[in-house]
């Protein structure tokens, strides 16, 4: 046991006097934070709050373009701006990016619609031998054209969606249009179909959430998902600082002095272990605060822990094991603190793309969400949007944990493996 | 085991993973209890890896290793206990304190508390360090450093101590306070194993000498004996005349 907090006095003390490295440890991660968030607070927002300015010209009078920007209004995705503009003004305003989206409804639309319904009843009734045929033959209908404009960089899905869209609200007075005709002509000497009896939706989407608590009906805004993230980076860059130690004991001759006294290695490394882990425990807290305090000061959204608290400091921890156990490993096989530093950097920053650090991983190609489950970083951060996100508990971390309990293990018998082989 | 030797090797062989030739080839030794010891060859030798297995740091490929009554190969904690290590870098914390890092030291040999306290400034003293012993490490001059170094070593009070290039880059003076006190350390009863490529110190400072060469030792017995016998007038012309002036390390 004194061996054991011997090594730890002896790490916290020689951490604690690297200004140097302490700046690393803690300042780069807190203000990594704080810019990422801000930096990423509108991107995350174009996807779940912000709306979609769209520029709307209807130069029709009638029921069709009222229904289409009715229909508009009540998706409540766009940010409307109604223009009188000339049709070749409408793609030049969008192009230049002032809008994303620009619809144009031609003069006279409804009244084509109009025309193009009544034609095409009058031949099916006469197909059927209800009407006059001779009319029916000889007149063709005129395919209606609503324009619609995108800005050059705009998504192929997002067009898809929208068009989408579009043509549900379109389809509804297409079919409502064509019933009024059948009436009229089934009709003409009866009552027609008054305003009254529209026509009802045979089939309705009831948009049931699956929200219970008021902790799952959050989202993942660029707080909730930055300051997990990058606390979890600023953890497992304690690789490098853990890695360099290490390097260093071995070139000093601190660690062959070490090797010399009585006792296992297993508690000096233990030791160490525990020191780096304590920092990577104060470094996680400080993280949290900074999500907590700062960035509402900052016009940022607060960040939601979630009620767990146990669940939450078992997620640090483990991930903190997870950062220790890969910094022994690399500064088990490499040889000089360069090597160390330049493998532990890239490779904490490669296992951070993957792990969806930078941008969330249902974002990215198939491909790389399959390489995302090969990622410790990935697997913390997982955890912490279930504690934060789902209001999840200790038994829905628990895979989590597992998999970065594992890694750490496979971490340290690597570097035994290396240890070994250089004697 | 002979009762008055310190450390026995017996047919001693190591070789590396991947060489073709053997690091230590074959190499009985004894060094007699009580004695300074001088190791000496030129680099490639095979001082470190011989001094190495002695400590238990690397084990031998074959042949039988004794120090006092433990068979390094089977009780190496035992070993451990009895033995101390001043390598030839300052094994030690820069930016810890002197008495931070003999602090360390200290626990990790399990002393503790006054006792401990009492070592590390009777060792302070003796070697002149009790008046900086609250500076960092990364102050010191080369000679201090050497010193704090040496005390790191025996502040167990080892029955054996392993000594690498001791003297290594140090001025006249702190050169001087090392040796008088190796000497006395001696007188006390301790064993001292020492290597280094200053001749001329291992000529005042040994009682005993092997010297070594391509993995084997080429001879072995007291210094002026040595001398005499292979009609040279020091330890270094002896030991140029056995290992010859070909360059080593290039």
């Amino acid at each position: 046991m004194l061996r054991l907090t011997s090594t730890i006095r002896k790490e916290l003390l020689i951490l604690l006097r690297d200004k140097g490295g302490l700046a690393i440890m803690f300042l780069m991660p807190m203000a990594m934070i704080t810019i990422m968030a801000l930096i990423q607070d509108a991107p995350f927002k174009d996807y779940q709050e912000m709306k979609i300015p769209l520029l709307l010209v209807n130069k029709d009078t009638g029921s069709l373009g009222k229904a289409i920007e009715k229909g508009l209004n009540e998706s409540k995705m766009f940010d409307i701006n109604k223009q009188a503009l000339k049709d070749t003004e409408v793609k030049q305003t969008v192009k230049k990016g002032d809008f994303e989206i620009g619809i144009l409804i031609p003069e006279n639309a409804t009244q084509q619609l109009d025309q193009n319904v009544d034609l095409f009843v009058t031949k099916k009734l006469s197909e059927a031998g209800l009407g006059d045929s001779i009319v029916a033959e000889n007149q063709n209908t005129e395919t209606l054209n609503l324009s619609i404009y995108f800005a050059p960089d705009t998504k192929k899905s997002f067009r898809v969606s929208i068009i989408n869209s579009l043509k549900q609200s379109t389809s509804k007075i297409e079919t409502q249009t064509l019933l009024n005709f059948f009436s009229k002509e089934l009709n003409k000497d009866g009552e027609q179909m008054n305003d009254k009896e529209q026509m009802k939706d045979f089939v309705q989407f009831n948009e049931i959430s699956t929200v219970e608590t008021p902790q799952e009906a959050l989202q993942l805004n660029s707080v909730q998902h930055n300051v997990p993230a990058w606390t979890i980076f600023g953890i497992f860059f304690i690789v490098i600082s853990m890695a360099g130690s290490i390097i260093k004991e071995r070139d000093d001759g601190s660690y062959l002095r070490i090797r010399t006294m009585p006792g296992s290695f297993i508690t000096v490394l233990s030791g160490k272990i525990i020191s780096y882990l304590f920092i990577t425990i104060i470094q996680a807290v400080l993280m949290l605060l900074v999500g907590l305090y700062l960035l509402p000061l900052l016009g940022l959204p607060k960040l939601s822990i979630g009620s767990n608290v146990l669940a939450m400091f078992l997620m640090i921890v483990f991930t903190g094991l997870a950062a220790t156990g890969f910094g022994v490993m690399v500064g088990s096989i490499f040889k000089t603190h360069q090597q160390a530093s330049t493998f532990g950097a890239v490779s904490v920053v490669i296992l951070a793309a993957l792990g969806g650090i930078w941008v969330p991983v249902y974002v990215m190609p198939e491909a790389v969400r399959i390489m995302a489950e090969f990622s410790p970083l990935y697997w913390s951060l997982s955890g912490f949007h279930k504690l934060f996100l789902n209001a999840g508990t200790l038994t829905d971390i628990l895979p989590y944990l597992l998999k970065l309990s594992l890694f750490f293990f496979a971490c340290l018998a690597t570097a035994f493996y290396f240890d070994k082989q250089s004697q | 085991m002979d009762p008055n030797a310190a450390i026995e090797l017996k047919d001693l062989i190591k070789i590396y993973k991947g060489a073709a030739i053997p690091a230590v080839n074959n190499i009985t030794l004894h060094i007699p209890k009580g004695s300074i010891f001088g190791l000496l060859g030129p680099n490639g030798a095979g001082k470190t890896t011989t001094i190495s297995m002695m400590c238990g740091l690397i084990n031998p490929s074959s042949g039988q290793i004794q120090v006092e009554q433990f068979s390094v190969q089977k009780q190496k904690e035992e070993v451990k206990k009895i033995i101390g290590v001043v390598p030839q870098e300052i094994a030690l914390y820069p930016t810890l304190t002197a008495f931070e890092n003999l602090q360390y030291i200290g626990n990790m040999y399990g002393l503790k508390g006054d006792a401990l306290k009492q070592k590390i400034q009777n060792n302070l003293i003796t070697f002149g360090l009790d008046q900086v012993q609250h500076k960092k490490i990364d102050t010191f001059s080369g000679g201090m450093k050497r010193r704090i170094n040496l005390i790191a070593g025996i502040l167990h009070d080892p029955k054996i101590l392993f000594l690498d290039e001791p003297t290594v880059g140090v001025d006249v003076q702190s050169r001087n306070v090392i040796t008088e006190h190796l000497h006395l350390l001696n007188k006390n009863g301790m064993t001292i194993i020492y290597t280094s490529h200053l001749m001329e110190e291992a000529e005042n400072l040994c009682t005993d000498i092997a010297i070594i060469d391509h993995g084997k030792i080429i001879t072995q017995g007291k210094p002026k004996e040595l001398i005499q016998q292979h009609h040279t007038e020091n330890l270094e012309q002896l030991f140029l005349k056995l290992t010859g002036k070909k360059l080593r390390d290039h």
